[in-house]
């Protein structure tokens, strides 16, 4: 866990970058039981609008609860986690997490993070996470 | 909490994460916050059934999560899930539910509240 000395307003968290593949996508919706076609057949993902299938919001909400935890130190330091899902994301795309510390509280020591995923595409930055926040627990 | 879904998750989403000393401290606690995915979509499926409700799951989509965590979930310990409609709204032919469910221990306490927040957006004329 991280000591509350070492924590300040505006401190940023390390980007945690990732290819999202379909073997990825397909593993988590097997693991978590979300076996919505939207997330698997390209057919109906295109019926639905899209040029083809996206990754879960909970797949890309996992990856940015991954860069909280490796900074939190331990999982079980994230108290409160939470994202709004603002972008679709495509395979083959690249989704980086990353945070900054927007307020710190004493009694107990807790860090507020705000936190977003982005990922790049045609020249213009999407966030399929914005305004994303999570509690920390700090020493 | 099973233990298969637990190990699958790890290796869903925590491949990118390297750093040997993060995994092992995950794996020393044997929880991270998402597992508790696998047990909310086996209620779902219950509540966008519901008639009343009337949802298109088709046309369903995620608008916004969040967990509340009393304590981390323990690999292989059973909870059960209270689920509850917190609110709903129709705005411009989008419907907007916020789903609540909090997953308790067998004596009743609540470790985690998580909240779902689906869209149902208009159906394409």
């Amino acid at each position: 866990v991280r000591a509350r000395a070492a924590v300040s307003v505006g401190h940023e968290l390390p980007e945690l970058a990732r290819v999202v593949t379909r073997e990825d996508v397909k593993a988590y919706a097997d693991a978590g039981g979300d076996e919505n076609p939207l997330h698997q057949d390209d057919a109906f993902a295109r019926s639905a609008g899209f040029p083809g299938i996206i990754a879960h919001g909970m797949f890309t909400m996992g990856h940015m609860a991954a860069a909280v935890v490796a900074w939190a130190g331990e999982p079980d330091a994230v108290l409160a986690i939470s994202a709004q899902f603002r972008a679709p994301v495509f395979m083959g795309e690249t989704i980086v997490a990353g945070g900054r510390v927007r307020s710190v509280e004493d009694r107990p020591a807790i860090a507020v993070v705000e936190t977003w995923v982005k990922l790049e595409r045609n020249g213009r930055t999407e966030w399929p996470v914005k305004k994303g926040e999570a509690r920390v627990r700090l020493a | 909490v099973p233990s298969a879904i637990v190990k699958k998750l790890y290796a869903a989403t925590h491949k990118a994460v390297e750093d040997p000393q993060t995994n092992e401290a995950m794996t020393k606690v044997g929880a991270e916050p998402l597992t508790s995915t696998a047990a909310e979509f086996a209620a779902l499926p219950q509540i966008v059934a519901d008639r009343h409700l009337d949802l298109d799951f088709s046309r369903v989509v995620h608008g916004s999560q969040t967990y509340a965590f009393r304590r981390a979930l323990l690999e292989g310990e059973e909870l059960a899930i209270r689920a509850r409609i917190e609110s709903i709204r129709i705005r411009a032919g989008n419907g907007f539910v916020t789903i609540a469910m909090d997953l308790e221990d067998p004596d009743g306490v609540v470790v985690c509240t998580a909240r779902s927040q689906m869209i149902e957006r208009a159906a394409v004329a």
